[in-house]
């Protein structure tokens, strides 16, 4: 048998000490080395030389296999990564979208969260069909009510994880083979003949492929978590789209103060949570202006060793906290220049928005009652 | 010509106190549009500012600066970068303690920082101009109502209800000029409000405060900038380089100062 060995160009080594080739290390060919001043970057790397390697000089000088095209010409995709950050869009998840006004708008904030609540417990405590019909309502909704770019970027994020979800929890349920799992001992040692087929169709495995296989159980654990995963998601990007943080602070306070009685600090939460709202975009602000700081750099990705990318991103992340905790001081700052001295009673909480309860959302609370009665009913009815 | 003198009309519970006796600046010039007997709105004598490096070694930043302003009137801060302005704000609004020197500025007062995404803290417009009212007793109609006359000041009324994310920085920057003016404080510190703005941006900013100021009466505001354009709208000027004040005086006179110095100075260059 012969073999024919053929170059590969691809791949690229971390920088090994600037000694000469040893005896023991008879392939390694130094290719190139890297100039420090010729590639200055945003953060500050240690380019080092890296070498390429080939698997073994060939005698003929054909073209590399067709499999050595598939290998990444970077490891991370570096560049498409950071492109990709810099110019995702300027609004952060959940943020509010005043234009066009819909129903949704016009509701009560205390409604929403109740209708939030909801949907948070049934999706867990009813049957499959139900789940799967609050998803499809939840996705109607969102187009029906939001901009067409703003419900596109939310419902593909929450399909995809939602759709992970199941894929992984379907399968992965019941994946242990069944002779670890199986309690009853089997016919074989028993003596006793099989159990038989269901005369109504039954059968617990739905679908089996190879050593994959999808039951009944892993269609219930996948069902209920991926719907979980997206009403909880869609509901709240739903809520926030078509609430101002003003009036979900409202609506947060109306229900918790009575809790006041209780000694929960109430004014600590709401401050928190506005907060927390405006800071959300701060967070994206910094995330898309740093990676647009090293895209505008034009580092020469390629020219980079493994080691040096992971330093890249490395230096990145840690600009981020950086100037997040940054904006966070300044911000402190400038309560405390705007007279919060860090008494939440003290310093009151004016939340201007007077919403109030009208025929909508009546409807809407009528709705929410016949889908929780739907949920109480659906395991007796089907 | 006008001498400061230090410690008259205010009230000395309210100094620090002074380790270094007042020293009058390089430059004085007669203000034309005041008297002595005018009442004083921000005063600081004698103010020193140094940090210590982490070797141990001591920089000064503001060395033995005085200023007074009356009341009522815009002033403005000029040099150049790094000359110590902002410095000077911060230890006017409190932000900063003095090394040395004294402080009397008329009470309430407000600030408003150079980047307006530091100084808006809440997420919608409505709720952050709002958000300075928390420490006095209002009604919720007071509140309304004051927020709102704050944002006609500012030409904001449009977008209370949008989100600051949503906002230029010119439109950030009236916010948190409307959350200053929002508050009836007496004495206004503005830190390079037209850093990031552009021209009419830069422009309508500062006839908005120029504005509020026409129509309260008693507002006092003093404006950092180092562009010199932004004079014409000032009813006086101070001068700063190299963390001291060289000149203190009405707008013109100032003006006249710093044409003859980069006259001179552009002179010097091509000579």
């Amino acid at each position: 048998m012969s073999f024919t060995h053929r170059s590969i160009a691809t791949v690229t080594f971390p920088y090994f000490p600037l000694n000469p080739p040893t005896p023991k290390t008879p392939n390694f060919t130094p290719l190139r080395s890297f100039n420090n001043n010729n590639n200055k970057t945003l953060i500050s790397v240690n380019p080092k030389s890296s070498f390429r390697i080939r698997a073994s000089a060939a005698s003929d000088n054909s073209q590399p296999p067709w499999w050595a095209n598939l290998l990444p010409a970077q490891a991370l995709g570096s560049d498409k990564v950071l492109r990709l950050i810099s110019g995702a869009t300027a609004s952060p998840i959940g943020q509010y979208v005043s234009e066009p006004v819909t129903f949704l708008h016009s509701l009560d904030p205390r409604v929403k969260l109740v209708w939030l609540l909801a949907l948070v417990v049934l999706p867990a405590r009813s049957h499959i069909i139900l789940r799967f019909g609050l998803v499809v309502y939840l996705a109607i909704l969102s187009i029906w009510v939001l901009p067409r770019h703003a419900w596109m970027d939310q419902l593909g994020r929450v399909s995809l994880i939602s759709g992970l979800l199941f894929i992984m929890l379907g399968l992965g349920a019941d994946g242990a083979p069944a002779l670890v799992q199986l309690r009853t001992p089997p016919p074989a040692i028993t003596g006793l003949s099989n159990l038989p087929a269901s005369l109504a169709g039954y059968s617990y495995l739905i679908f089996k492929l190879g050593p994959i296989q999808f039951t009944r159980k892993g269609l219930s654990v996948a069902s209920t978590a991926a719907c979980l995963t997206f009403t909880v998601f869609q509901s709240a990007s739903l809520c926030l789209t078509t609430t101002t943080p003003e009036e979900l602070a409202f609506a947060l306070r109306w229900f918790m103060l009575p809790l006041t009685n209780l000694g929960v600090p109430v004014a600590e939460v709401i401050l928190t949570l506005m907060l927390s709202l405006r800071f959300i975009s701060l967070v994206f602000d910094e995330v898309r202006n740093v990676a647009l700081g090293i895209v505008s750099r034009r580092i020469d990705w390629q020219q980079l060793t493994m080691v040096e990318t992971i330093d890249v991103f490395f230096a990145y992340f840690r600009r981020i906290f950086k100037n997040i905790f940054s904006h966070a001081e300044q911000i402190s700052q400038a309560m405390i220049a705007r007279g919060f001295r860090g008494d939440c009673n003290t310093h009151k909480m004016y939340l201007l928005s007077d919403p109030s309860i009208g025929i909508a959302d009546v409807v809407s609370l009528l709705c929410l009652a016949g889908i929780i009665g739907a949920a109480v009913w659906s395991d007796f009815l089907i | 010509m006008w001498q400061l003198e230090c410690h008259k009309m205010i009230y000395p519970s309210k100094l620090i106190h002074a380790s270094k006796p007042f020293v009058p600046p390089v430059h004085s010039i007669p203000l034309t549009r005041t008297n002595v007997t005018e009442e004083i709105s921000i005063e600081g004598c004698n103010l020193s500012f140094s940090v210590a490096t982490k070797q141990g070694k001591t920089i000064p930043i503001l060395k033995d600066c005085s200023l007074r302003i009356p009341s009522g009137q815009f002033w403005m801060l000029l040099g150049p970068n790094g000359c110590g302005k902002s410095t000077l704000l911060k230890i006017l609004a409190g932000l900063l303690n003095p090394t040395n020197g004294t402080v009397y500025v008329k009470r309430p007062r407000s600030f408003v920082f150079q980047n307006p995404d530091h100084q808006v803290v809440m997420p919608t417009v409505e709720a952050d101009v709002a958000f300075g009212l928390g420490k006095f007793n209002l009604t919720r109609d007071e509140v309304k109502s004051r927020v709102s006359k704050a944002a006609n000041a500012v030409s904001m009324s449009k977008y209370l209800q949008r989100s600051v994310q949503t906002l230029s920085g010119g439109q950030k920057q009236r916010v948190a000029i409307a959350g200053a003016l929002a508050e009836a404080c007496k004495v206004l510190l503005l830190d390079e409000l037209t850093t990031f703005l552009d021209e009419s941006d830069q422009v309508g900013v500062i006839k908005a405060v120029r504005n509020s100021l026409d129509s309260s009466g008693e507002v006092t505001a003093l404006w950092v900038t180092h562009r010199l354009e932004e004079l014409e709208y000032a009813d006086g000027a101070v001068y700063m380089e190299n963390g001291r004040v060289v000149m203190h005086g009405d707008a013109a006179s100032i003006m006249d100062f710093i044409k003859t110095r980069q006259s001179a100075y552009i002179k010097e260059i091509n000579s």
